[in-house]
């Protein structure tokens, strides 16, 4: 990689504890309704204000997956993608590290930061993404 | 109840054009459109234009040159959904009184963007992260699976069948036939989809003339009526969703059978909206043409192939006749126009009389799809 790393999104919107990365999301504090990236209003109830900062749990579930074997420029083919459900309530997109092949719908994933495409300077683009846990 | 008529249908033949511009499309669908209506220009009173990458005024740039300038033009951008978005809006225009003879076109040319998935919103935070529209299909094609038993050779199943009506189309993208081999040994694109699963990208245009009924009874034609037209977005969630099932799609076709006030059993032919063929099972179960979880078991008994049970996509639909997205929803018109009409030759439904149309697409985080569009047309 050329060029700076820059991140997303730019806010970087998460804490690193040790190995385990907790990402900010919202709350809404009128409806409880969870999500990331944090909202300024509520996407549930509509509410306006309310929306508290909350630290998302740092491993969630694989609702489903796949393997992108055809992208657009900055993205290294093949590479896993898929759904994780943390236990907040939120659904997150995200790539996987490594095969689909060694994933399983249900299996606990850990929230990672890492490498996710190149910018057009050919910069390294950091963000949030899952490892599979055993 | 009755919305409006359709008094002519007309249509470019779909796949890749790049020596044609998207202009040339467009005017050829309209001119055939007016001809099969018997209407002349000046009996044009509005015209909606849809199309998702066609940029500005695509509209008045197509119809600069036929001369049919002056009258109210919109544009409509609904991403897969923009020709059926914009066919509605012709409907409810002549419904409101507003005008007695609407043309809506659908047209797109894709070739100009270049190969590969379709571009998607910069802005949009998993196309950030490296969403791409064959992935969306996919995962939601793995959790059905999962949660079906259905296999990939049921998917493979879906796109045989594609191509078998597809041959019988002459203005499909696709005319030859296939085996599930082929479609199993075909390059993988997002796991489980293989190519021969994921629509095309391509070139075209469609266009339909919709009237009141009494116009149309005027000029001759033997008009089609629109019982229903129905748009829906889908419900933006942060949280959990089901993707093995397309809420958004059950929704919109619920609402449209209640306003033509009929059930999925009185549906003789179904154009649904097959991007991946992983969705055209699901589809079977949203629109009611089968019971949950019975989409394979549908494609497997052959109901929704030729001679079958309740015919879909006798087309070829979007994985065969091809799928120029803003043109999509006005081609699944003029194909249900023609087999109402009797006109499908070699892949008529027989006896058709009820036709139901399925649009639904556009990658947004968050949502199952950006828009859905039902018709129900019956002879």
């Amino acid at each position: 990689m050329n060029g700076s790393t820059t991140y997303f999104p730019a806010s970087r919107p998460w804490t690193e504890e040790g190995s385990a990365v907790r990402l900010h999301g919202s709350k809404c504090a009128h409806c409880g309704v969870a999500a990331f990236p944090p909202h300024p209003s509520c996407p549930d109830c509509g509410a306006e204000n309310g929306q508290d900062t909350v630290r998302l749990s740092p491993v969630g579930t694989l609702y489903t997956f796949c393997e992108i074997h055809i992208a657009p420029k900055g993205f290294a083919t093949p590479y896993a993608v898929g759904y994780v459900d943390l236990p907040e309530g939120v659904r997150l997109f995200g790539q996987i590290e490594g095969r689909a092949a060694d994933l399983r719908l249900g299996q606990q994933v850990a929230v990672m930061l890492g490498l996710v495409r190149a910018d057009g300077s050919g910069g390294a683009v950091v963000s949030y993404k899952f490892r599979g846990l055993p | 109840m009755t919305l409006a008529a359709i008094a002519g249908v007309g249509m470019t033949k779909f796949g890749k054009q790049a020596e044609r511009t998207i202009e040339d499309l467009g005017r050829e669908a309209l001119v055939r459109a007016m001809k099969d209506a018997g209407i002349a220009r000046d009996g044009i009173a509005e015209v909606f234009c849809g199309s998702s990458y066609g940029g500005p005024l695509i509209g008045q740039r197509i119809l600069r040159d036929l001369g049919m300038t002056g009258i109210p033009i919109t544009n409509v951008e609904n991403a897969c959904s923009s020709g059926a978005a914009a066919l509605r809006e012709a409907c409810w225009a002549v419904k409101a009184g507003r005008a007695d003879a609407v043309a809506v076109l659908g047209v797109e040319k894709l070739t100009r963007l270049g190969g590969g998935t379709l571009p998607l919103e910069p802005t949009d935070v998993e196309v950030n992260l490296g969403n791409v529209m064959p992935a969306v299909y996919a995962m939601r094609a793995r959790r059905y699976m999962h949660e079906t038993g259905a296999t990939a050779r049921h998917l493979a199943m879906v796109a045989v069948k594609a191509r078998e009506y597809g041959a019988r189309n002459p203005n499909a993208q696709f005319r030859n036939r296939i085996t599930v081999d082929d479609v199993m040994a075909s390059r993988m694109v997002a796991d489980p989809l293989t190519l021969y699963m994921c629509c095309p990208t391509g070139d075209g245009a469609a266009a339909a003339i919709v009237t009141s009924e009494r116009r149309a009874r005027e000029l001759g034609a033997r008009p089609v009526r629109v019982e229903a037209s129905v748009l829906q977005s889908g419900l933006y969630k942060t949280g959990f969703r089901d993707m093995a099932s397309s809420e958004l799609t059950e929704r919109t076709s619920r609402l449209a059978y209640e306003a033509a006030g009929i059930g999925p059993r009185d549906v003789s032919l179904a154009e649904v909206h097959d991007a991946f063929a992983s969705a055209e099972l699901m589809y079977y179960e949203a629109l009611g043409l089968c019971r949950k979880g019975e989409g394979a078991a549908m494609i497997e008994r052959g109901d929704s192939g030729p001679g079958g049970r309740q015919p879909v996509n006798p087309s070829g639909g979007l994985a065969c006749r091809g799928h120029p997205v803003g043109a999509t929803g006005v081609a699944q018109i003029v194909e249900a126009v023609w087999q109402l009409r009797g006109e499908a030759v070699e892949r008529q439904v027989p006896g058709a009389r009820v036709a139901l149309t399925h649009c639904t697409g556009g990658g947004i985080s968050g949502l199952d799809h950006g828009a859905c569009a039902v018709h129900v047309l019956a002879s």
